[in-house]
């Protein structure tokens, strides 16, 4: 059975793969045949070799670890936050009636459409972008949160109160467990969007990241370093959504859904 | 002096349920939801030890007399008094529908509430005979092996009153003939004073001392029975009371129809 099984499961592995690689094969003899003039969008060897040459430089690593930065700090505290009220506002329907209209309100507000005033409030610096990050990554926690306390199951809740459950006993064993699916949902919905938020944030102004460094190439018509940089994009992309999944796996192995 | 072994295991047993049973008191007992009346002045002695069924139509309240002896649901008016010895009985409650957390090991679910209650966890899910599915996470588990994990959480407590909400309503006919030898035997063996809804007839006449029925929200039939344990379903006695009891319960709804037709006519 195993031989025969090992192939099969490559297959189903590699599988998701197959389109991308289709793409770049038909994407490398367009551009060597001058389907493609390689001003509009170079080979993808020539990607590679700059994507070898920024790492082989160190100057990759630097960028990536100043978008990194970024991203996480915006994270945590956009997240961090929007987990809190969220939390507040589920629990306490006298929190709720005072906040969550203020925040429905603000949540209409495009965070991108706030950058001229952020410009104003705190400059073209590193807080800018914070700001930037973290109010857009606050709302899909805050809603995911709120939604997920308030969508515990009562019956649930009735049964640890007759067990004798109140207060944080019954906080930590009942309701926060029962939020936490959509509260990971959440999680996901805010990393998928940090990084957009951070193309855009970093192009504003900055002297390092990911952002900058395509916005240089792009002066220099250096087509190949901007691509690198669209690509690093989706990798971590790719990257945060792998780590969301391997914590939903982690904290809800207790739901068949997620086996 | 000679005495008769088996005599004296009976009369000790008995001793032991009144010991271990709480006495269970309802005076005047009254519950309304916007404007209808669902409990309508209920008076209800029940002794310690005793196994009573309720039964009735859906709808008649039975779910939320049980709902107000657990203390789950304030009535508006008399009193409900459970008492034994001087310190506050132990009340447990079966639901319908398990209610295990799904995110608790069977283990965890059955020490719910209970301080390093692990070893006592254990040996309550061993009386249910799930002592090997400790670790398994509810959603794996049939629908009579999670009511089996609610009756250990339930017993682990041990509890003197016992309430079961219909807990075995959603089980198949031979999962619920198990779940009831299992429930008498748990029963017979720790002697607490049990109060099960049901809107099972058979279920009632298997299980009970004495049988209730409720009919818009008031007690309409109270009735002993004498069958000895454990009861056969086949015999003759066993088929007379069942006949007996389904016929009291179903005769309101006749007296509607024949009521409607006479409109009609």
């Amino acid at each position: 059975m195993a031989p025969a099984r090992t192939p099969a499961r490559l297959l189903a592995a590699g599988a998701p793969w197959a389109l991308p690689l289709l793409l770049i094969v038909v994407w490398q003899a367009a551009a060597q045949t001058g389907l493609m003039s390689s001003r509009i969008l170079p080979e993808p060897w020539a990607v590679a070799t700059a994507f070898w040459h920024l790492a082989m430089s160190g100057e990759l690593w630097t960028h990536l670890k100043v978008s990194l930065w970024r991203a996480l700090a915006g994270f945590a505290v956009g997240a961090g936050l929007g987990l809190l009220l969220g939390l507040l506002n589920g629990s306490s329907r006298r929190a709720a009636v005072l906040l969550d209209t203020t925040l429905q309100m603000v949540r209409n507000i495009p965070a991108l459409a706030l950058i001229p005033l952020v410009i104003l409030w705190f400059g073209i610096d590193e807080a800018a972008k914070l700001f930037l990050l973290s109010v857009g990554v606050f709302f899909p926690m805050y809603l995911n949160t709120f939604h997920g306390i308030r969508a515990v199951d009562p019956a649930l809740i009735e049964m640890a109160r007759s067990y004798g459950l109140s207060g944080w006993a019954l906080y930590r064993d009942v309701i926060l467990p029962g939020a936490l699916p959509s509260i990971l949902v959440g999680v996901r919905f805010s990393l998928g969007l940090v990084w957009v938020l951070l193309i855009v944030a970093e192009t504003i102004s900055a002297q390092a990241g990911i952002g900058y460094m395509t916005m240089n190439a792009r002066e220099f018509l250096q087509t190949d370093v901007v691509l690198v940089g669209v690509l690093l994009y989706a990798l971590l992309g790719k990257a945060a959504d792998v780590a969301a999944r391997g914590l939903e796996r982690h904290f809800l192995r207790w739901n068949p859904a997620y086996l | 002096m000679q005495t008769n072994p088996i005599e004296e295991n009976r009369v000790s047993q008995a001793a032991g349920k009144a010991a271990r049973g709480a006495h269970l008191t309802l005076r005047g007992l009254g519950k309304r939801y916007a404007g209808r009346t669902v409990l309508d002045g209920v008076n209800l002695k029940i002794a310690p030890g005793e196994f009573v069924a309720v039964v009735g139509r859906s709808g008649c309240g039975k779910s939320t007399l049980l709902r107000a002896i657990a203390g789950l649901e304030p009535p508006d008016a008399g009193q409900v008094r459970i008492g034994g010895g001087g310190k506050p009985p132990e009340v447990r409650m079966m639901f319908q529908d398990a209610r295990l957390l799904p995110w608790k090991t069977v283990l965890q679910n059955v020490a719910l509430g209970l301080d390093n209650g692990e070893a006592r966890a254990h040996a309550a899910l061993a009386s249910v005979g799930l002592a090997e599915r400790a670790g398994d996470w509810p959603a794996v588990l049939s629908g009579g092996q999670r009511q089996r994990v609610a009756l250990a959480r339930a017993l682990v407590h041990e509890p003197q009153l016992l309430l079961l909400d219909e807990p075995l309503g959603a089980l198949d006919a031979l999962t619920r003939i198990e779940m009831q030898q299992l429930i008498e035997s748990l029963w017979t063996r720790r002697g607490f004073t049990a109060v099960l809804v049901t809107h099972d007839v058979q279920e009632a006449v298997v299980l009970a001392d004495r049988i209730l029925l409720i009919e818009e929200g008031r007690l309409a039939l109270d009735l002993d029975v004498g069958l000895a344990r454990p009861r056969g379903r086949g015999s003759v006695d066993f088929g007379s009371l069942e006949q007996k009891v389904l016929d009291r319960v179903l005769r309101v709804h006749h007296k509607l129809v024949d009521d409607r037709e006479i409109q009609h006519a």
